[in-house]
């Protein structure tokens, strides 16, 4: 008897198990997003479900912070197996992620960057820049716009500036009328003030590193540049981000740089814009000067869902999914998403936002970026704080990031 | 005996094998890649590299920048929050009982906020265009001041929220050690004619001086490890003047994945931790003892 009830024991175990393992067979696979949280997320919840479907997948998308899912991507690239299938990086990460081996290459997944999408974004997705394999493509086409008080424009009979001279001489205009401030810089250390220097620098026709990597800006451009940049500080104010976009909607400051969801939501816009002036004087040559700031997407090397994920990246970047995101905070990076008729008639920045993207400049394509961008934002930051001179804030700047990229 | 003794040891031994190895591996394993030039991202393997990092460490200016700003901060912030905390303790010791409890509850309420949410609603308070401090000083004609960004303000704004947030945490801990004083010694004091100051002085200090060092023993350490606020109000700036040990290993071991540079500032931190614990804690506890 004794000997029946164990076989009878054993057999329901194993029936038992015998019908989990085929549930599991039958469970959807899970892919899971590192994300930059926000709008980002929003746009993709939104328009993931089609997909799950279609493809019995289920996703999880995780919202980061931007240093945050820095850290937790390249953690996660040392296990042997991914927590995250796609994981999305700002676009001056790409060259250090690349080198390191992070991403999965997307020619061999058979994922392509087709030429409706933006060159200047797609670009950013190649490694070595431009030329090499693909490994992630464009998500969000951010590029930075230069953004002005309407109504302080017309009251003092201002035109959009076109030079930063110009923009200097609307900058005093308006910071002689009262209550007002001309522009307002984002001169906080670090990543800050350098995104919002270096479109002057552009301007004024430098670039960050020479051929062979060493530093090209102390020099009388660079200089010539960040003092243009403190007189446009005396004829304004240093403010961080939610001060800018409130002081410039609001009309309590003149003028400023910024990325374009910082003041736009769909149809509304807190405050006009225009693309980045690209002269340093009326009568300097032009030179592109908007700032590109795109976040990709990409698959990861250790990622044991690598031909779903890349299926996925095909579906969240294709132009009918991009069209779709857009209603809910998505920023295109294909062409013809931009000039998608109904979808302008709705977002009239999108003209001036795709002009400003096929102009758009890359940060330098260096690994050592991030400590480059730590290096120039102290030493701008000294010079606008006037505890280094202009001067000696390039050419210690200079000393640093040489024998840095050593 | 001698039996039990054996078995008590082999009864705790799991436990303390258990705590040493989740404390003194890490701390080995920092140690080692502090000799290495580690970078988390790099696809070879780290190599020995010797006492290299903690000689960059000592060379570079931003480091001792950062040293200078975190003593800077840790003096005055563990100064004034436990002379506040001692004030308050004081005024707080008359109060009738209900009113006692209403104002340790009120007083309690910015220690119990995390970090991350103090420095928030500070960002927004000190706002320079749209800041409640701003706006209440430009009603007597002052401002607008840009708190977080200009030299001369940022490190004193920045100890101004710590001593905001922090200040009460000394006040429950004086607050506590003031219960316990005797009252017959005041009495005492009373009949002889002591005045106020004296009673304070002769009485209550000496009363209270274990409590007060434990404040600042706290508080030293807790004021050295200063990050959050920073990383969110400043990032270190404006020019580097509220740059902090932790922001430095933060820029570096987190930020920039450099591993092996960041466990070497890490090490240092913690030394010069025990360091400066260490004279606190001979000092409130050692001589007492010997």
């Amino acid at each position: 008897m004794k000997k029946k009830i164990i076989a009878l024991f054993l057999f329901a175990t194993l029936m038992l198990g015998l019908t989990a393992c085929s549930e599991a067979e039958a469970e959807a696979t899970k892919l899971v997003i590192a994300a930059r949280g926000g709008s980002h997320v929003d746009a993709m919840n939104a328009v993931k479900e089609k997909f799950e479907q279609e493809n019995n997948v289920t996703i999880e998308i995780l919202g980061l912070e931007g240093a945050d899912l820095k850290q937790k991507i390249s953690l996660d690239s040392k296990n042997a197996t991914a927590s995250y299938d796609l994981i999305m990086a700002d676009d001056p990460w790409m060259p250090e992620l690349c080198e390191a081996e992070i991403f999965a290459n997307l020619d061999e997944l058979g994922v392509s960057g087709d030429e409706d999408f933006e060159s200047a974004s797609l670009n950013l997705g190649k490694y070595p820049y431009a030329t090499g394999k693909l490994y992630a493509l464009p998500f969000s086409g951010n590029v930075q716009l230069f953004f002005y008080n309407k109504e302080i424009f017309s009251s003092e009979g201002l035109d959009v500036p076109t030079s930063w001279e110009e923009v200097l001489s609307a900058a005093k205009e308006i910071s002689e009328t009262e209550g007002h401030i001309g522009y307002a810089v984002r001169g906080q250390q670090g990543n800050p003030i350098v995104s919002d220097f270096l479109p002057v620098y552009w301007a004024f026709g430098g670039s960050v590193f020479n051929d062979d990597w060493t530093a090209a800006f102390n020099n009388e451009t660079g200089i010539d540049a960040l003092n243009m940049y403190i007189e446009l500080y005396n004829a304004g104010a240093n403010y961080e981000k939610a001060d800018i976009v409130s002081s410039v909607s609001e009309g309590s400051a003149g003028m400023s740089l910024g990325w374009p969801s910082w003041y736009i939501s769909g149809e509304n816009a807190s405050a006009e814009y225009a693309p980045i002036p690209s002269k340093a004087y009326n009568s300097s040559m032009e030179s592109s000067t908007g700032m590109i700031g795109n976040w990709m997407m990409g698959v990861t090397n250790n990622s044991v869902n690598k031909e779903i994920a890349a299926k996925f990246l095909t579906y969240i970047t294709s132009s009918e999914i991009q069209k779709e995101m857009v209603n809910f905070g998505g920023v295109p990076t294909r062409k013809s998403v931009y000039l998608d008729e109904e979808l302008i008639a709705k977002n009239k920045h999108f003209p001036i936002q795709l002009e400003a993207l096929t102009n758009s400049v890359a940060r330098p394509r260096t690994p050592k970026w991030s400590e480059v961008e730590t290096i120039l934002g102290a030493e701008l930051s000294a010079a606008l704080a006037g505890t280094k001179s202009v001067e000696d804030a390039l050419a210690a700047a200079e000393v640093e990031i040489n024998a840095l990229m050593q | 005996m001698k039996k039990q003794i054996v078995f008590h040891h082999i009864m705790t031994l799991p436990t303390i094998l258990i705590l040493a190895f989740l404390t003194l591996f890490p701390i080995i394993y920092t140690v080692y890649y502090s000799l290495t030039d580690f970078y988390y991202l790099s696809l070879a393997s780290s190599t020995y590299i010797g006492l290299d990092n903690y000689i960059k460490i000592l060379n570079d200016d931003i480091f001792r920048l950062s040293l200078r700003n975190t003593l800077k901060f840790m003096f005055f912030a563990v100064i004034i929050e436990t002379f506040l905390g001692l004030v308050m303790a004081l005024i707080i010791q008359n109060k009738k009982k209900r009113v006692a409890k209403i104002y340790r509850i009120l007083f309690l309420l910015p220690t119990l906020l995390p970090p991350v949410t103090v420095a928030l609603i500070w960002q927004m308070m000190l706002s320079n265009s749209r800041g409640v401090i701003n706006q209440l000083l430009s009603y007597i004609g002052l401002g607008p001041y840009n708190w977080l960004q200009d030299v001369q303000l940022a490190m004193p704004s920045i100890i101004l929220i710590d001593v905001w947030q922090w200040s009460p945490f000394a006040f429950l801990l004086i607050y506590a050690a003031i219960q316990t004083v005797p009252k017959t010694q005041y009495e005492a004091a009373m009949i002889d004619g002591a005045s106020w100051g004296a009673k304070f002085i002769y009485i209550t200090i000496p009363n209270i001086s274990q409590a007060i060092f434990v404040v600042i023993l706290l508080r030293t350490i807790d004021t050295f490890r200063l990050f959050d606020k920073v990383n969110i109000l400043t990032k270190g700036g404006p020019a580097n003047t509220t740059t902090t040990i932790t922001q430095y290993i933060y820029q570096n071991g987190v930020n920039n994945l450099k591993v092996g540079y960041g466990s070497a500032v890490s090490i240092l931190m913690v030394l010069m931790v025990l360091l400066l614990s260490s004279v606190y804690i001979k000092r409130a506890f050692g001589e007492n003892n010997g």
